[in-house]
């Protein structure tokens, strides 16, 4: 036996590891159909054979008219999905359990909300599955401030983008599409309406919405989107300017409208301008009451500076703005600013001559100087060299 | 420099006396002293503020505490340049009044000449030195441009200081005017000192009499000869005598005072006589209220029931009210909880643990119950339960 042992050890540790590799093999094949649960004797509702979303068995219900359901504050939920506009939606594709995961059986879960805003402040923070650039963005933003200072009404990414109707908003390059555009006031105005009825009134707001002019500024053109800031702050108001100069220095913008593009050089050039430009660059919370685009042309209604009534054309109206900040000022005073112009022989020609004097006079002063400054350095060196004392 | 060590070296162990004139009391030294520290601030203060969008201006801004403390540093260091301008004033209107002393600062037509011949000189053209008396013509040429320069400066400034008064008498425009003026003029100052002055004082020969006060007489002879002639001739500063200098006193002290109180009052006047500006933040123009939210999104109204308006029979009307709202989730396939609605039989005989429907007793039908309670994810609306209710209550009949 022992002498059997000795000559067959190695084929009996084969056999032996091939028999346990069998064994594990098969106890790995067995265990995850022994481990799931008792299999559900019908089909899941929610799930299509293929694991794929089976939006169609929600939608079953939820496409039904009139699907509500009263929370205990008295608030109805809407619970019907228009399909039409869910089909035509950017979230087409993707399946109802993505965001509502937390609904796998029937009958659902009870909702643990007592208001519908609840509801919404409950489900918003979904959309930083797919849409954490945006999400993160959002967190820094005015609105959620407010939301975290707990204000329920502030805005929540579910308030702009109707997560079931939400359209596709960008084109090819990633920009966004033009009748995005022509919308996006509307978005806002669901909470903002007094300021946008104040934007219609405005030379951008009235040719958005009435030419459909899309080179107007929309309002996420200055307030920014999803990162938006809050524009009471002094760092805000410092850096407006630079919101504003975005379009109005650049030429395939303005040379449509005849619009100079000169405004800012004119502005960062004068008193108000250099005082906020410096401020911004070197302190950036500064408080200022320093004039900067909004202060005289207006926040959201913002003439036409050849505005009949409030054009900033006329001398009167600038008089009016200039005595905000200046109580005294009198009627010669407003063109102590040169209103964007760059001096010239028809526009502010004091200045312009002034300018033009010291362009020659400096070089004529200095160079006379320096000419005489050389001959009489060359003139000591040379009588160095000779030997001359009192050179 | 190593030529002047020489000669203190070789006039030391002699004992020789070495004879120094008195170029500049000891008041025009402080004065001087006053000037080039005002002027240094002055320039490296507001040359920034010229070309404030360039990066070394922004750097020179931030170092002095940001564009507003360096205008303030600009500002007083303007009205101690204006104090010294008015003692300038004053000292001179002394010298002329009680000692009277000669015009020696006075430009002629021989400063002209000496300047042009200094400048035939140096490219040798002739060998023959300018002579020149106390003040040569580069000195000349450099105190009168400083004259030049802090009148403009002092217009030009007063303007920017005060645009609401200067606009009440004068065209707004003549405010931007004064800060091209203002700004030229700076660089121009700025730029002759560092040609001029710097080579004629410091770089051509160092020249210590401005701090010394006093000048050696082979400096003086070769310098300022003719002053040096005047001097020992004794021609040069002649002594007033006391009866007459004190007469002279008694009336230029109270006139003098009186222009002084007039300047000072000027400069008070300069510093503070407007206002310009509000200093509190500006209040927003036409406040519009930020959170106005539109009418609630309107909900879709609830649509008209499903139910068809037949008689009270499962086949009439219950039935398609179960089939649209109850059979998704309640059917033969799929029967929730045992539960099917989708046909009369299933109905009736009810979920896994027990008939939901008792024909007669509305009150004791589970589904009733359970549709009553509000909440199912099918829910009937209350006009729906209503009629089951009643359809239970008459038997739940098929037909």
């Amino acid at each position: 036996m022992r002498k059997f042992f000795a000559r067959h050890r190695l084929k009996l540790v084969i056999t032996i590891l091939g028999f346990g590799l069998v064994v594990v093999a098969l106890a790995g094949l067995v265990r995850p159909a022994a481990a799931s649960p008792t299999p559900v004797p019908v089909q899941n509702p929610f799930q299509a054979p293929g694991g794929a979303p089976d939006n169609a068995a929600c939608l079953y219900c939820h496409e039904k008219p009139g699907m509500t359901r009263t929370l205990p504050s008295g608030d109805t939920l809407t619970l019907t999905i228009d399909s039409s506009h869910f089909a035509g939606s950017a979230h087409q594709d993707i399946a109802c359990s993505e965001c509502h995961s937390n609904i796998d059986t029937f009958p659902h879960p009870d909702l643990q909300v007592q208001t519908s805003r609840e509801f919404s402040m409950q489900m918003y923070t979904v959309c930083q599955k797919c849409h954490e650039e945006q999400y993160n963005k959002t967190l820094d933003s005015v609105h959620m401030r407010a939301v975290a200072a707990g204000n329920t009404n502030a805005a929540i990414c579910t308030d702009c983008h109707n997560p079931h109707t939400q359209p596709v908003i960008t084109g090819q390059n990633g920009a966004l599409l033009p009748v995005t555009r022509l919308g996006i006031p509307e978005t806002c105005a669901r909470c903002h309406s007094a300021i946008y009825d104040t934007y219609k009134q405005s030379v951008h707001g009235a040719a958005l919405t009435q030419e459909g002019n899309t080179d107007v500024p929309t309002c996420i053109d200055c307030h920014g989107v999803h990162n938006i800031v809050d524009p009471t702050t002094n760092a805000f108001r410092l850096q407006s300017p630079q919101i504003c100069a975005k379009c109005h220095t650049d030429p395939t913008i303005m040379d449509k409208y005849g619009i100079p593009t000169q405004v800012l050089n004119t502005y960062v050039a004068d008193f108000h301008g250099t005082t906020v430009t410096l401020f911004e660059k070197t302190t950036p919370d500064q408080a200022t009451n320093k004039p900067v685009c909004f202060d005289c042309h207006g926040v959201h209604d913002i003439k036409r500076v050849d505005d009949p009534v409030y054009g900033l054309q006329m001398k009167q109206n600038i008089l009016l703005v200039c005595q905000r900040c200046h109580l005294d000022a009198t009627t010669n005073f407003p063109d102590a600013w040169m209103s964007h112009y760059i001096p010239s022989p028809t526009h502010y020609p004091i200045v312009y001559y002034v300018n033009l004097f010291y362009k020659f006079f400096i070089p004529a002063v200095i160079g006379s100087m320096g000419i005489f400054v050389i001959s009489d350095l060359a003139r000591r060196l040379i009588e160095r060299r000779k030997g001359a004392k009192h050179v | 420099m190593s030529e002047k060590k020489t000669v203190k070296k070789q006039t030391r162990p002699t004992k020789q006396p070495l004879r120094l004139y008195e170029r500049f009391h000891w008041t025009q030294r402080v004065e001087h002293v006053l000037l080039l520290t005002s002027f240094s601030i002055l320039g490296i203060t507001g040359l920034p503020q010229k070309f404030s969008t360039t990066g070394w201006a922004q750097a020179m801004i931030q170092f002095f505490g940001g564009i507003e403390t360096t205008r303030l540093i600009h500002h007083v260091c303007a009205i101690v340049l204006m104090f010294l301008a008015i003692y300038h004033i004053l000292d001179i209107g002394y010298k002329i009044f009680v000692h009277r002393t000669r015009l020696s600062m006075l430009p002629g037509i021989q400063d002209l000449k000496d300047a042009l011949q200094a400048f035939v000189y140096n490219l040798g053209l002739t060998k023959k030195r300018p002579q020149m008396g106390r003040y040569t013509f580069e000195e000349k040429a450099e105190y009168w441009a400083l004259i030049w320069g802090t009148v403009i400066m002092g217009f030009t400034g007063f303007m920017m200081w005060n645009p609401i008064t200067t606009a009440r008498f004068l065209p707004g425009e003549i405010i931007p005017a004064s800060k091209a003026a203002h700004g030229g003029e700076a660089l121009l100052a700025v730029m002759a000192i560092v040609v001029w002055h710097m080579y004629g004082v410091h770089l051509k020969r160092f020249n210590k009499a401005m701090f010394t006060g006093r000048q050696t007489e082979e400096e003086m002879l070769h310098e300022h000869p003719l002053e040096l002639a005047d001097i020992k001739a004794g021609i040069a500063g002649r002594p007033v005598d006391l009866k007459t200098l004190r007469k002279r006193k008694a009336i230029y002290y109270p006139v003098a005072s009186v222009v002084a109180i007039a300047m000072l009052f000027g400069v008070y006047g300069f510093i503070s006589s407007e206002k310009t500006a509000i200093t509190t933040l500006l209040p927003i123009s036409n406040p519009v209220p930020i959170y106005v939210p539109q009418t609630p999104t309107p909900i879709p109204t609830t649509a008209a029931s499903a139910v068809p308006s037949g008689s009270l029979t499962w086949d009439a009307s219950i039935g398609v009210l179960f089939q649209s709202k109850c059979a998704m989730c309640h059917n033969a396939t799929l029967p929730t909880n045992g539960l099917s609605l989708d046909s009369y039989a299933n109905a009736m005989r009810g979920a896994s643990d027990g008939p939901v429907i008792v024909p007669g007793d509305a009150h004791n039908s589970k589904l009733v119950v359970i549709q009553s309670a509000g909440g199912h994810p099918g829910q009937l609306s209350p006009y729906e339960v209503e009629l089951v209710n009643n359809w239970i209550n008459t038997g739940a009949l098929e037909k």
